[in-house]
């Protein structure tokens, strides 16, 4: 089962009730089979952008990010569900990414073109093109000149 | 008499003799003994190695963290800065447009400009002077 990240915007409303819609939320995942890591709440916040949501236009919402074990197959199946869910606003989900171990290649960026290896590699396939500037068609007549009217 | 030494030490004795009572002395005394011979070091005016600030700081560009990515943000226009003006290397870069695509998507930030509460946040690069010339 891969891990997912499922950022879930929830409409304003009191206490009691988001506690009701977080464990409907919960028990979906269970449902299907999954677990759940770990739950994020990043606060109730103004949205940079207003949404329209079952009809109702939102402007606040509450933030929440769910980190959730599941099979594969079950991410559409809730993701379904939580669009029938008239408390999510908006939804999210994404593949949880590790942190990349990469080295940082700017040094070799940062070197004129010549020395770049994507330029060298660019100048490697051009080379097996036709140039087009200097390309002249050949009539292939075995005649010096040209025998029709041009 | 000193010629005489001299001369014993360069002709007489063998090259592997001489070789060996070196490897007897310190390194320090190495030094001081072959005076005249070149000493092995690496070259001592290479520049360091430079690397952009997210891999300076081992920092993994997150959709969550909304308030770094903002700083790569234009605060008039919204957009996303590009490789030449922000210094970033290409995977970092790549994988800062691709966060702040998610954030903008999620809703945790805006697409046309940037959240005035972070416009006064320490600026990383400076937009007028850009790594290379503008495309426009």
């Amino acid at each position: 089962m891969p891990t997912y990240e499922l950022a879930l915007m929830l409409r304003a409303m009191p206490k009691p009730e988001l506690k009701t819609t977080l464990t409907r939320i919960s028990h979906a995942i269970f449902d299907r089979g999954g677990i759940i890591r770990n739950i994020e709440n990043l606060g109730f916040r103004p949205m940079p952008y207003k949404t329209t949501a079952h009809g109702l236009v939102h402007k606040e919402a509450n933030y929440f990010v769910f980190k959730i074990d599941t099979p594969t197959k079950a991410v559409a199946d809730l993701k379904e569900e939580y669009r029938r869910d008239v408390d999510v606003v908006r939804q999210r989900v994404f593949l949880a990414q590790e942190p990349s171990k990469n080295d940082c290649t700017l040094e070799e960026e940062l070197l004129p073109p010549a020395y770049r290896e994507d330029v060298q590699k660019m100048i490697d396939v051009g080379k097996t093109q036709v140039n087009r500037f200097t390309y002249k068609f050949k009539y292939n007549s075995g005649l010096d000149y040209y025998p029709f009217q041009k | 008499m000193s010629l005489i030494k001299t001369v014993l030490t360069r002709y007489v004795l063998p090259t592997s003799y001489r070789a060996t009572a070196a490897r007897f002395s310190s390194t320090d005394a190495k030094i001081t003994t072959s005076n005249d011979e070149p000493v092995e070091m690496d070259n001592p005016y290479k520049k360091e190695r430079r690397q952009c600030i997210l891999c300076k700081l081992n920092i993994t560009p997150d959709y969550k963290n909304y308030r770094l990515l903002s700083q790569f943000q234009s605060p008039y226009t919204g957009r996303i800065y590009g490789r030449h003006i922000t210094g970033l290397c290409k995977s970092k870069q790549e994988l800062v447009e691709n966060e702040i695509r998610k954030a903008q998507n999620c809703a945790y930030m805006p697409y046309y400009y940037k959240d005035k509460v972070f416009l006064k946040d320490p600026k990383l690069f400076d937009p007028e002077n850009p790594v290379r010339a503008h495309r426009f």
